[in-house]
């Protein structure tokens, strides 16, 4: 399977994917006019690696602002890691922030809440 | 413009302390252009970054909305065009303001909703937020998620949200227009 490696540009985060390591990052800020366009690629990508692959997926998040659209594409994202978890998939996120931005640190809390799969807050060096 | 509007213009700037104003139709790359100005200016003179970012996000919310819905619309420039005020209140707190041009009917709705958020409770917020995240998407129009977006927008505000309609264009559509304190 390909590998993704998306450049960020002022609206939307970097990308990158490595099949070989089961591991997708994303960094900087999400907030495209058409944030749903924006993450078919990256749904399809967890999806293509979920159901080709044995391996366990981790999605490491840089993240700094998503708009209401980008939240509800990362919803999605949660859903099927979700579907994966119940069917005994390992996977996992982790969500690092920095400290002087408590609200991303707030909206991952509340995504948190909604998943029974490892998923960690970590405050950023 | 002459020289004395000119003038009266930076007394109203300065008296209610505005300092980003914006008039005219927006695109996806003014919206980030001028986000990015704005984010310059509250790092510059703020060091409460979780105000700063709250401030960034109900201007991007309410940008992107009146962009998609005038699109949506079919609307012409000069009805296209958003007006937005970022400034602060007497308390120094932020104050966006921002106003569009709506059909009259989606004018109505629009206000009924957000005096709807205005009586909700944090907690009541939270849980419409999180109702409206579950709905699926209309298919036709992907990314108008203007119903979370105005959620949003309430429960970063820190009074209730309020908004004001009048009629232009002789009546046939209305002058949409928010306040949102942060």
């Amino acid at each position: 399977m390909n590998n993704l490696n998306l450049k960020s540009t002022q609206s939307t985060p970097s990308v990158y994917a490595l099949a070989e390591t089961g591991k997708l990052e994303m960094r900087g800020d999400s907030y495209p006019e058409n944030s749903f366009e924006f993450f078919v690629p990256i749904v399809a990508w967890i999806e293509e690696f979920l159901n080709g692959r044995s391996t366990p997926f981790v999605l490491e998040l840089h993240l700094l602002y998503l708009n209401t659209s980008s939240v509800k594409a990362m919803m999605d994202i949660f859903d099927l890691l979700e579907e994966a978890h119940a069917d005994k998939r390992a996977v996992s996120v982790q969500w690092y922030y920095d400290p002087d931005n408590s609200r991303i640190a707030e909206l991952a809390e509340e995504f948190k809440e909604d998943c029974t799969f490892p998923f960690e807050i970590i405050a950023s060096e | 413009m002459d020289h004395a509007d000119l003038y009266l213009l930076r007394e109203t700037y300065n008296q209610k302390c505005m300092s980003i104003c914006f008039n005219g139709p927006f695109s996806q790359g003014l919206i980030e252009e001028i986000g990015n100005a704005l984010r310059t200016y509250l790092k510059s003179e703020d060091a409460n970054t979780s105000a700063s970012l709250d401030v960034f996000a109900v201007y991007v919310e309410i940008a992107q909305n009146i962009r998609q819905y005038s699109s949506l619309r079919g609307y012409n420039e000069a009805d296209a065009s958003a007006t937005v005020v970022i400034g602060r209140d007497n308390d120094g707190r932020h104050v966006i303001s921002a106003g569009n041009i709506v059909e009259v009917a989606d004018g109505e709705s629009l206000c009924e909703r957000i005096n709807e958020l205005a009586q909700m409770d944090k907690t009541q917020l939270k849980a419409a937020y999180k109702e409206q995240l579950r709905k699926p998407r209309d298919e036709s129009t992907p990314d108008s998620g203007a119903g979370l977006g105005l959620i949003d927008i309430a429960r970063k505000a820190s009074s209730p949200v309020s908004c004001a309609l009048r009629p232009v264009n002789a009546g046939s559509r209305l002058f949409f227009s928010l306040q949102v304190v942060i």
